[in-house]
């Protein structure tokens, strides 16, 4: 197979969750660029939108949705319609998610539900609403978005550590699960991001000081981020399966 | 004088199994027992036999998932036995189901009593820990956590969420110099396997281990034991899993 070949995505469908904006939307993008036809899915329906313009601009069809990521009965739904939109779905990005910092005293219980439902909830059900038909198919992609706070943990956010350390468990298991149907299914753990959530939580003067402390000195433009997910979403990696890709400008090297 | 001598340990689900082995072995080398179990028959027979070693015990009967009956647990304990240095989170069940079998309800319940359960019986004893600067948190998790199955893939995130937690709570406390780590068992002769393999199977699967064999419980307890003693006070945000070589990378 050639590289060209193998990267080519044109007649694949995509459902990118959290694709509104930030890393998401850059996943939607270069998987478009790619040839992939694309179901934008974000609550922020403006930001969705505008995700959805961009994929249009490219010649590429697109499915919109506000649905909750964490409504399991919502996201189902948006299977039926995307299959009967676009036909299909060859590929699913579980990037949805939300931050939030403190210690162990301050996570309530409805901070804790919260982060679990929309990471790891929200990612198991869409994850089981297309696979009949990836089964069906035998062929799939399943990209989740861990963290490399969900491999090394931090020292504030344990919730939001574990939620992304369960995508990584989800990983593993579906990857054994769905490896008779030919579905594979792996983990993208980005480390330092630039993106509109960092920069407005914690600003440029600490975002510096952190990327000092990265080998390579910066953190990543959410593009760096999706290159990993597109190999995972590709041809390319039809032999890789329960792995994790960490872009992190080698902040952790061994990982789990 | 025993090394755990002085030291109360809380043993979430310890009526039975695993857990009442970690309960056992730790009030052999001295420690005072919080026994919590949802079954009060099995946790109060397992408060007997630590008794009959000579040590304290108090019996919680409680659901590990019900957030106010967990600090109202914590509260009674630390009331009858005095302050908590040790928390074993070991609370826990398993589901052996594929993924388009596995019910919202299901999901629900699992993450549940494994995340939610560990997560706010944590939540309850740090502060105490951290006004003694001193404390042992060891968390559950299971090889599948590592690894991953091809069945029950709520069971094997709900035990990979563990060592998020052991690694973000190790960062978090060491400060306090509380140290959190994880023990992932891998086969034991204990609840799922004996309740849910026939003994062919179990017998297959233990032919595939490079030791040929499955765990006793308290294999897995010499792991607890050792994280929560003196001896590994340099030890935090680390992951044991006694597993006859079944996985070796792990992560």
């Amino acid at each position: 197979m050639s590289m060209k070949k193998a990267t080519d995505m044109t007649g694949k469908v995509a459902w990118v969750t959290g694709s509104g904006r930030g890393m998401g939307r850059a996943h939607a993008l270069l998987l478009a660029e790619c040839g992939a036809d694309i179901v934008v899915h974000d609550v922020l329906a403006d930001e969705a939108r505008e995700t959805a313009k961009q994929v249009e601009a490219m010649g590429r069809r697109v499915l919109v949705s506000h649905a909750d990521v964490a409504d399991p009965s919502a996201t189902k739904a948006l299977v039926a319609e995307a299959i009967k939109a676009l036909g299909k779905i060859d590929v699913l990005v579980n990037n949805a998610g939300i931050g939030q910092h403190g210690p162990i005293e301050a996570i309530t219980v409805d901070d804790f539900d919260r982060m679990f439902a929309v990471h790891v909830k929200g990612a198991f059900f869409c994850g089981q609403a297309v696979m009949p038909g990836m089964k069906e198919r035998r062929y799939g992609k399943i990209v989740n978005i861990s963290s490399i706070w969900g491999m090394n943990g931090a020292n504030t956010a344990s919730h939001y550590c574990a939620a992304k350390t369960a995508l990584l468990g989800l990983t593993k298991a579906w990857a054994k699960e769905l490896a008779p149907f030919n579905i594979h299914v792996n983990a993208v753990c980005p480390g330092g991001v630039i993106t509109e959530m960092p920069i407005k939580t914690q600003g440029w003067e600490k975002i510096r000081a952190k990327e000092k402390l990265v080998p390579l000195g910066r953190w990543a433009q959410p593009e760096e981020v999706s290159y990993a997910v597109a190999f995972f979403a590709s041809a390319q990696s039809d032999f890789v399966t329960g792995q994790a890709i960490s872009p992190n400008g080698g902040e952790t090297i061994v990982g789990f | 004088m025993s090394v755990l001598e002085g030291k109360v340990a809380l043993i979430t689900g310890s009526g039975d199994g695993m857990g009442r082995a970690h309960a056992l072995l730790l009030a052999e080398r001295g420690a005072d027992i919080v026994v919590h179990d949802i079954d009060p028959k099995m946790a109060n027979e397992t408060a007997e036999r630590v008794r009959k070693a000579g040590r304290r015990a108090h019996v919680a009967v409680c659901d590990i998932a019900d957030i106010a009956a967990v600090q109202s647990m914590v509260r009674e304990a630390q009331g009858a036995l005095g302050h908590i240095d040790i928390l074993v989170n070991n609370a826990g069940y398993g589901q052996r189901a594929e993924t388009p079998a596995i019910t919202e309800q299901d999901f629900d319940r699992m993450m549940s009593v494994h995340v939610k359960g560990s997560f706010f019986a944590t939540q309850a004893v740090v502060p105490g820990m951290k006004e003694r600067r001193s404390g042992k948190i060891v968390n559950i998790s299971s090889i599948w956590g590592m690894t991953g199955a091809p069945v029950a893939p709520h069971y094997c995130a709900a035990k990979a969420a563990l060592l998020g937690l052991t690694k973000a709570w190790a960062k978090e406390l060491a400060p306090w110099k509380i140290l959190v780590n994880a023990v992932a068992p891998g086969g034991v002769k204990s609840g799922g396997p004996i309740k849910l393999d026939s003994p062919e199977t179990l017998r297959a699967k233990e032919e595939k281990n490079p030791l040929k064999r499955y765990a006793e419980p308290i294999e897995m307890s010499y792991a607890v034991a050792y994280l929560v003693s003196p001896e590994a006070d340099f030890v935090t945000g680390q992951v044991i899993s006694p597993n006859g070589g079944d996985t070796i990378v792990g992560y």
